[in-house]
C-alpha cells in the first residue's frame, strides 16, 4: 500500500479481470468498429443504406420505413399550409458549431463594435484617443471593454443632429482648396507623428504652407465639403516646471481608497502641508470597504489623522450660494447649453526650453545598429575625434606652412626617400602617359571608340577622321610605350602601373611619391601626405586622401608587385630545392639506438620453431595476467599498474608540505644521516617489483621531481594503502572517513614521526643500548614498529632481511608496512595542512585565523627544528622504545575501549592483520598520551601499551629479548 | 668477389591485374606471384611469361604474397585486413585468417611454413599457425608505434620493419625484444644469406645496411627517390649487391661494400615507380613492378648473348 501511493499513475487502468472471465484477446475488426455520434447512435452506414443516416434515425429500408408526414385534413381542420425552411432537412449536426449552419450565441453587430473589430484586425483606428488611466493599475478599464452602451453617447447623437454623418471630420464646411491644405496639414502632421512620436513633436511647428499650390482651376466657393475625418493631436498642457515628461511623486494615495485627494482617508500624505488649500473641502466620508450594514452608522476611519482644517472655526455657511443658472440664448450655443466659463484652459502653459541642438527622435522607434549614423553624429564624433588624428592645432601646420605663414623662403622641395632625378623622370613619364590617356579618354567620352572598326564608324565626318587619326597616333605611342614598360616589368617602380586619381593630377602625383615612399605605419603616412599636399587642403580632405590612398594602395597593386607576389621564377625554385637537397645530406647523421626488452615468445610458436622455450617458459607472460582478468577490480588495476610495465618509473611522490620541514635539517650539519622524505616507501615498493630502476633512493632525481603533479595527501594515503590487505586499510578508510575522533592523534603522532627522523643518530645510539640493531633511515626504524611478519609478496622479499643485521641491508629494501601505516596516519595531518595551503606555513601563528592551537602541538606543527622540540621528539620516541622492550602488564585505560573495539573487528577477518591495526591504532594513541603526558605520563603509557595482546610469536620472542637486555642493564 | 654483370631485361609481363602492388618468387624462384590492385594474386613462370593461377577472394587490394616452403600453399595479406591462406593447385582459399585491425601490408612464412607472419597497419604483428584450424593468431606483437611494413624470419627471429623507424628483432630463442631504431620511417626490410644483415630501404631516399649482432649501421646505400612510396629493396643471392626500386623508374645496384651504383636500371622509359621487387633465391634475377608490369632481369640474357 505504502508503495501504491508513491507511485504515479498514467492512463486509466484496465479493468481488473474477473476469475472466471477468460479476457477477449480479439481485437475489434476494423468492420466491426462503428462510428458513433454522441448519442451513441450509428454515424455511418453501409453504401446501401446511403452511407449516412437516412431518414429518421436510419429507417430508410427498415420496417417502419421513412413515413412521410401524416396527411390529415378535414373539413373543421383543413391543412394548413406548412412553411418549411432549411433547419427542416437539416441534422442536429449541421445545426451545430461545426455544422454548415451553425447556431450559437455571439454578440451582434451593434454591440460587437470597434472594440472588437480592433480586437480582431489589430488596428486602432483612433489610437490617440485612448481612455486616460490615472489610476495605479495600467491598462484599459476592463469594464469598458465589456460593457458597450447600446446607443450612441449623446455626444454623437449631437452632432449627428447638426448633420455630422460618420466617417466625415467634425468642422465647418470647408471648400476645396482649403479642404486640401488641411488633408496636406494633416497628412504631414500624421507622419510627423509617426516619426517623433506623441510627445516629441518639433516645437516649432512649420509655418503652413500658405500659398505654395495656387490653383489653376478656381472653383466655386459655395461648393463645400466636410472636413476629413482625421484624429486631431492633443497636446497635454505643461502645468508645471518640471522637467519634460518628468512628473513629481505621485499623490495619489496608495493605500487608502480615497478617490479624491484631500479626503481623509489618506494614511499617509506626504504632502500634508501643501495640499491645505485642497483640504478646505467639506470633508465628506463616503463608503467604507466592509462591515457597514444598512441601518449602522459608518465608523470613522480610525486610521485617518485629524487636523485643523477639517474642523469650522466659523458658523458661516461656507458653501456658496449657487447662482441661478440663466438661460440665456447665446450665439454660438446650442441650445440648453452654456459657454464654458471656468479659465482652466486659459491658463498659460510653461514654456519648455529645450536645448539649443535638440534633435527630436522617437525614442520608441527602434534603429538598427547597422542602419547608417545620421550626418550630424558623424560630423560630431569626427569633430570630437580630430584632434586626436592632427593633434593640437600646432601640429596642423607642416613646416611648408609654417614657412610660408613666417614669409621664410622655401628650399627646394625634395623626397627624402628619393633622388630627385628619379622623381623627376617618374613625373615626366606619368605626365605625358597622363596626357596621352586623358586625350583618349576624352574622345572615349565623346562616343568614339579606339578599335580600327570605331574608325569605319567616325568616318563620316571630317572632324571625326581628323580626330581617329590622332586616336590612332597616340594609340601607337601608348603601345610603344606599354612594350617597352612590359619589358623591364620586373624593375619597374610600383607607380607606374594603374593611376587610379587620374582626374586630379597632383593628387596622383602625391600618390605615387606615397607608393614609392611605402610607408607602413599609419602615424607616418599622415606625416609624409602632410608635406606633399597643400595648405588649402583641408583637414578633412587630408584625412580622406590619405585613406583613399591606403586603399588605392591596396587595390591598384601595379601588376609587377601581384606577379612577383604570386610567381617565382624557376631558377630560384630549383636553387631552394638545392638547398633542401643538401641540407638534409648534412643533417643526416643517424644513429641507430638499440634497446632490449624481455618478450616471451608464445609456447606454440617456440614449438613451430623448433626452439625450446626461453627460460622454460618461465618468463612472465603480460599478456596471459591481462586476459586472463575479466573482473576488473580497482586493486587489481593497481596491482598490474605495478607489476606488468617492465618500464615503469615510479614518480617521486614530494608534497611541498613535506619536504619544507627536511631541508634545512640537511643544511646545518652534513654528516647527519639524511633524513629519508616520507614518500619513501612508494618508491621502495616500486623497486622491490622492479629491481632494474637503480635510482637512488636517497638522492632524488630532479627531472622527475620537476614534472610530477603534487598528490592530495588523501591520494597518498591511498598510494600506501594499495598493497595492504583489505583488513589493515582500515587505518586508509578511517583516515578518510573518521573525521574528529582521531583527528588530534592522528595528527600528533604524524607530527611526532618527522623528528623521530631527524633525531636517527640519538635513536641509533639507544637502540644499540637496547640491543637493536641500527637501521641507517628512518623509514628502516618503522620496521621496530610493525611487529606482525611480512606476507604475501612482501613476506618473500623481507624475511631474510629482518633475520639479517638490519645494517646490511640497503635502505630501499626497507620493509613496507610499516611505513604505509605512517603514511595512513599522516594523511589526516596533511590533509589539514592541504586546507591551510602549503604556503600558509610561512604565516606566523598569530595571524592564522581560527581556535588557537595547542602550544604544543603549534611547536610540533610549526615544523621548525629547533633542538627543543627536536630533543622532545627524541624523548619520546626513547619513551616509545622503551615502553615496545619493557615488560608489558595491563592496565585499563580511559581510551583503551576504543581501540579494542577497533582491534575486535578486524579480529573476525585476519589474525594478522588485526595484530598490525592494532598495534597501529594503539600507536597513535599511544603518541597522542605522548604528547600530553609527556614527561610524567610516561607509565600509564607503557601499561597501555600492554593491552594490545595479540602479538605474533616472534614479537614476543623480540621483546623478551629486549626484556632481559634491559634487565641485564 | 664476384664481378658485376649488368641486368637486363629478358621479359616483360603485363599482368592485366590493375596496378601491381607486389612481385614475389616463391621459395626456389621458379615462379612468381604478382599481387594486384584487382583483389587478386597471379601466380606466373617468369621464365615464360605463362599465367598460372589467379587467385581471388579478397576484398581489397593485395599488399602483399608469399610462398610456402613446398610450394603448394601461398599466403597473401590484403588490405581487407584478412590473410588468406591458398591451396596452389586447386586455387580455392584454405583459410582466412582475420584479426588484424587494419589493412595487412606484409606476410612471410617461416622456414617450414608452420607459421605465417603477419604486419598491418594496426601496428600489430601477428604470428598465425597455419597448422592447426585456429583461427586467432598464437602471438600478437604489438610494440611497433606505427604501421609494420616488412616482417621476416628465421631460424629464430623474427623481424618486423615500421614507419615508426624501428626494426624489432623478436628473439624466440631469448626471449626477447630487440628495438633498433633508425630513426627514419622503414619502407622495407631484407635479409642477406648469411642473416647477419638486414637490408632496411627507409623513407629518406637511403638504404640501410644494419648489423644483426650490434645494431650497428653499417651501411647507406643512396641515389634512388623513394619520395612518399612504399619502395622495396633487397639483396642479390650473392650477398655482394644491394638493389632498391626508385620512384623515377629507375632501379639501382649498389655494391654493398662500396656502397658504390653499380647499374642504373631503366625499368621504362615512361617513368612511373619502381616500388616492388624480387630478389632470385638462387640466381642473379630480379623481379620489379612497376605500374601495371612485371619486369624480369637478369644478368644471364648476356651470357646467352654472348655465347650466340
Amino acid at each position: 500500500m505504502d508503495e501504491e501511493e508513491h507511485l504515479h499513475r498514467f492512463g486509466t487502468p484496465l479493468e481488473p479481470l474477473e476469475k472466471d472471465e477468460v479476457p477477449a484477446k480479439k481485437p475489434l475488426s476494423i468492420e466491426d468498429q462503428i462510428v458513433k455520434d454522441e448519442n451513441g447512435k450509428r454515424r455511418f452506414h453501409g453504401a446501401f443504406t446511403g452511407g449516412f443516416s437516412a431518414g429518421f434515425w436510419n429507417t430508410v429500408g427498415s420496417l417502419e420505413g421513412w413515413t412521410p408526414q401524416n396527411f390529415k385534413s378535414s373539413r373543421g381542420e383543413k391543412a394548413a399550409a406548412v412553411q418549411q425552411r432549411p433547419e427542416d432537412f437539416m441534422d442536429k449536426e449541421d445545426l451545430g458549431e461545426f455544422g454548415i449552419a451553425p447556431q450559437g450565441i455571439r454578440t451582434r453587430d451593434e454591440f460587437a463594435k470597434d472594440s472588437e473589430k480592433e480586437q480582431r484586425t489589430g488596428l486602432r483606428k483612433r489610437k490617440l484617443m485612448q481612455p486616460q488611466v490615472d489610476g495605479p493599475i495600467p491598462g484599459v478599464p476592463v469594464l469598458e471593454q465589456l460593457l458597450r452602451p447600446v446607443r450612441d453617447k449623446v455626444a454623437v447623437r449631437i452632432l449627428k443632429s447638426m448633420g455630422w454623418k460618420p466617417g466625415q471630420g467634425v468642422g465647418p464646411r470647408q471648400t476645396r482648396k482649403e479642404k486640401r491644405q488641411t488633408t496636406a496639414r494633416n497628412k504631414r502632421e500624421q507622419y510627423l507623428l509617426e516619426h517623433y512620436g506623441n510627445e516629441g513633436l518639433p516645437s516649432s511647428s512649420r509655418a503652413d504652407d500658405t500659398g505654395d499650390d495656387d490653383d489653376d482651376e478656381e472653383e466655386d466657393e459655395d461648393i463645400t465639403f466636410a472636413p476629413d475625418d482625421y484624429e486631431p493631436m492633443f497636446y497635454t498642457p505643461k502645468e508645471n516646471r518640471f522637467g519634460m515628461s518628468y512628473s513629481g511623486l505621485s499623490r495619489a494615495p496608495v493605500l487608502s481608497k480615497a478617490s479624491t485627494p484631500g479626503t481623509a482617508m489618506q494614511h499617509i500624505n506626504l504632502f500634508g502641508q501643501l495640499e491645505t488649500e485642497a483640504k478646505k473641502k467639506q470633508l465628506s466620508i463616503r463608503g467604507q470597504a466592509f462591515g457597514v450594514g444598512a441601518f449602522e452608522e459608518e465608523d470613522d476611519d480610525i486610521y485617518a489623522r485629524d487636523d485643523m482644517t477639517r474642523y469650522d472655526f466659523s458658523l458661516a455657511d461656507k458653501q456658496p450660494k449657487k447662482k441661478k443658472v440663466e438661460h440665456v440664448q447665446q450665439r454660438h450655443v446650442i441650445d440648453g447649453f452654456s459657454e464654458d466659463k471656468s479659465n482652466s484652459t486659459h491658463t498659460q502653459p510653461y514654456t519648455i526650453d529645450l536645448p539649443r541642438d535638440f534633435q527630436p527622435r522617437n525614442w520608441l522607434q527602434r534603429r538598427s545598429r547597422f542602419a547608417p549614423m545620421d550626418a550630424q553624429r558623424v560630423r560630431k564624433l569626427e569633430q570630437a575625434q580630430e584632434h586626436k588624428m592632427s593633434g593640437l592645432g600646432r601640429h596642423d601646420l607642416n613646416p611648408e606652412q609654417r614657412a610660408e605663414l613666417l614669409g621664410e623662403v622655401q628650399p627646394t622641395k625634395k623626397n627624402p626617400f628619393k633622388s630627385a632625378s628619379s622623381v623627376r623622370n617618374q613625373q615626366e613619364r606619368s605626365k605625358s602617359l597622363l596626357d596621352l590617356i586623358s586625350s583618349k579618354s576624352d574622345n572615349f567620352t565623346k562616343g568614339g571608340l579606339i578599335t580600327a572598326t570605331g574608325e569605319e564608324q567616325l568616318a563620316s565626318t571630317p572632324a571625326m577622321v581628323e580626330l581617329s587619326k590622332e586616336l590612332q597616333q597616340s594609340n601607337a605611342s601608348i603601345l610603344e610605350q606599354a612594350a617597352a614598360k612590359t619589358k623591364n616589368l620586373a624593375s619597374t617602380t610600383p607607380s607606374s602601373g594603374f593611376k587610379p586619381f587620374l582626374a586630379d593630377e597632383a593628387k596622383q602625383q602625391r600618390y605615387e611619391q606615397f607608393l614609392n615612399a611605402k610607408l607602413k605605419d599609419d602615424e607616418e603616412i599622415t606625416k609624409f601626405l602632410a608635406d606633399l599636399q597643400p595648405v588649402t587642403l583641408s583637414l578633412w580632405d587630408r584625412e580622406m586622401e590619405k585613406k583613399e590612398f591606403i586603399q588605392a594602395a591596396k587595390i591598384y597593386r601595379p601588376l609587377a608587385g601581384l606577379m612577383l607576389d604570386r610567381f617565382v621564377s624557376e631558377a630560384t625554385v630549383q636553387a631552394e630545392q638545392q638547398q633542401e637537397q643538401i641540407k638534409p645530406a648534412e643533417q643526416k647523421k643517424i644513429v641507430m639506438i638499440r634497446t632490449k626488452n624481455m618478450w616471451k615468445p608464445n609456447a606454440l610458436l617456440c614449438k613451430r620453431y623448433n626452439i625450446a622455450e626461453p627460460f622454460g617458459g618461465a618468463l612472465p607472460d603480460p599478456e596471459k595476467e591481462l586476459k586472463g582478468k575479466p573482473k576488473m577490480s580497482i586493486f587489481d588495476y593497481l596491482e598490474t599498474s605495478i607489476n606488468s610495465k617492465a618500464n615503469f618509473q615510479t614518480p617521486n611522490i614530494i608534497p611541498k608540505h613535506l619536504e619544507v620541514p627536511h631541508k634545512p635539517k640537511l643544511a646545518p650539519d652534513q654528516h647527519k644521516v639524511p633524513a629519508e622524505p616520507p614518500h619513501k616507501p612508494e618508491e621502495q615498493s616500486f623497486n622491490t617489483v622492479e629491481p632494474s630502476n637503480k635510482t637512488a633512493i636517497a638522492v632524488e632525481p630532479p627531472a622527475i621531481k620537476s614534472n610530477f603533479v603534487p598528490k592530495t595527501p588523501l591520494e597518498l594515503a591511498v598510494d600506501a594503502s594499495r598493497d595492504q590487505p583489505i583488513s589493515e586499510k582500515t587505518d586508509l578508510f578511517k583516515s578518510i572517513f573518521d573525521d574528529s575522533d582521531e583527528e588530534t592523534g592522528a595528527a600528533t603522532s604524524a607530527v611526532e614521526e618527522e623528528p623521530q627522523q631527524t633525531a636517527a643518530e640519538k635513536l641509533a645510539a639507544m637502540q644499540a643500548a637496547l640491543g637493536i640493531p641500527i637501521t641507517a633511515s628512518a623509514a628502516a626504524a618503522n620496521v621496530l614498529r610493525n611487529n606482525s611478519p611480512p606476507r604475501g609478496l612482501f613476506a618473500a622479499l623481507f624475511k631474510p632481511s629482518e633475520e639479517q643485521p638490519a645494517a646490511a641491508v640497503p635502505a630501499k629494501f626497507a620493509p613496507i608496512e610499516g611505513n604505509k601505516l605512517k603514511i595512513a596516519y599522516k594523511s589526516r595531518e596533511e590533509r589539514l595542512k592541504n586546507d591551510k595551503e602549503l604556503a600558509m606555513a610561512e604565516i606566523p601563528s598569530e595571524e592564522l585565523y581560527g581556535p588557537k592551537l595547542p602550544s604544543q602541538m603549534k611547536q610540533a606543527s610549526s615544523a621548525n627544528d629547533s633542538k627543543q622540540s627536536d630533543e622532545a621528539n627524541i624523548d619520546a620516541k626513547l619513551q616509545q622504545l622503551w615502553q615496545q622492550h619493557a615488560p608489558t602488564k595491563r592496565k585499563a585505560e580511559h581510551w583503551v575501549e576504543r581501540t579494542m573495539s577497533s582491534s575486535e573487528d578486524t579480529v573476525d577477518s585476519d589474525e594478522d592483520s588485526s595484530d598490525s591495526s592494532d598495534s597501529a591504532s594503539s600507536k597513535a594513541k599511544r603518541a597522542k598520551v605522548k604528547k600530553s603526558h609527556k614527561k610524567f605520563s610516561v607509565k600509564k603509557v607503557k601499561k597501555s601499551k600492554q593491552k594490545t595482546k595479540k602479538k605474533s610469536k616472534k614479537t614476543e620472542k623480540h621483546k623478551h629479548k629486549s626484556r632481559k637486555k634491559k634487565s641485564r642493564h | 668477389m664476384p664481378e658485376y654483370l649488368n641486368f637486363n631485361c629478358s621479359k616483360t609481363i603485363d599482368c592485366k591485374q590493375g596496378a601491381v602492388r607486389a612481385v614475389r618468387y616463391n621459395v626456389d624462384g621458379t615462379y612468381c606471384m604478382s599481387c594486384g590492385s584487382d583483389k587478386k594474386v597471379k601466380l606466373w613462370n617468369p621464365a615464360s611469361g605463362l599465367l598460372l593461377k589467379t587467385y581471388g577472394g579478397h576484398a581489397d587490394e593485395v599488399t602483399d604474397a608469399a610462398g610456402s616452403c613446398d610450394s603448394s600453399y601461398i599466403v597473401s595479406s590484403s588490405l581487407d585486413k584478412s590473410i588468406i591462406y591458398w591451396d596452389v593447385s586447386t586455387g580455392t582459399p584454405v583459410r582466412r585468417l582475420r584479426s588484424h585491425a587494419g589493412g595487412v601490408r606484409c606476410v612471410c612464412f617461416n622456414e617450414d611454413s608452420s607459421i605465417a607472419i603477419s604486419g598491418g597497419r594496426d601496428n600489430a604483428v601477428m604470428c598465425w599457425d597455419i597448422r592447426t584450424r585456429r583461427l586467432d593468431p598464437v602471438q600478437v606483437m604489438k610494440e611497433a608505434k606505427d604501421c609494420i611494413t616488412a616482417v621476416l624470419t628465421n631460424e629464430h627471429k623474427i623481424y618486423a620493419a615500421s614507419l615508426d623507424g624501428c626494426v624489432r628483432h623478436y628473439d624466440i630463442r631469448v626471449g626477447e625484444m630487440t628495438c633498433d631504431k633508425v630513426g627514419e620511417p622503414i619502407t622495407y626490410l631484407a635479409q642477406t644469406q648469411d642473416e647477419q644483415c638486414l637490408v632496411a630501404g627507409c623513407q629518406d631516399s637511403t638504404v640501410r645496411l644494419i648489423d644483426c649482432e650490434t645494431g650497428g649501421l653499417l651501411n647507406e646505400y643512396k641515389g634512388h627517390q623513394a619520395d612518399d612510396y612504399h619502395i622495396e629493396c633487397g639483396i642479390l643471392q650473392s650477398d655482394a649487391h644491394i638493389v632498391a626500386g626508385s620512384s623515377d623508374g629507375y632501379a639501382f645496384v649498389w655494391d654493398l661494400v662500396e656502397a658504390k651504383v653499380l647499374q642504373r636500371i631503366r625499368i621504362s622509359d615512361n617513368g612511373g615507380v619502381v616500388h616492388s621487387l624480387a630478389t632470385h633465391p638462387k640466381r642473379q634475377e630480379l623481379l620489379f613492378a612497376r605500374r601495371r608490369d612485371m619486369y624480369v632481369f637478369t644478368t644471364d640474357l648476356q651470357i646467352e648473348e654472348e655465347q650466340l
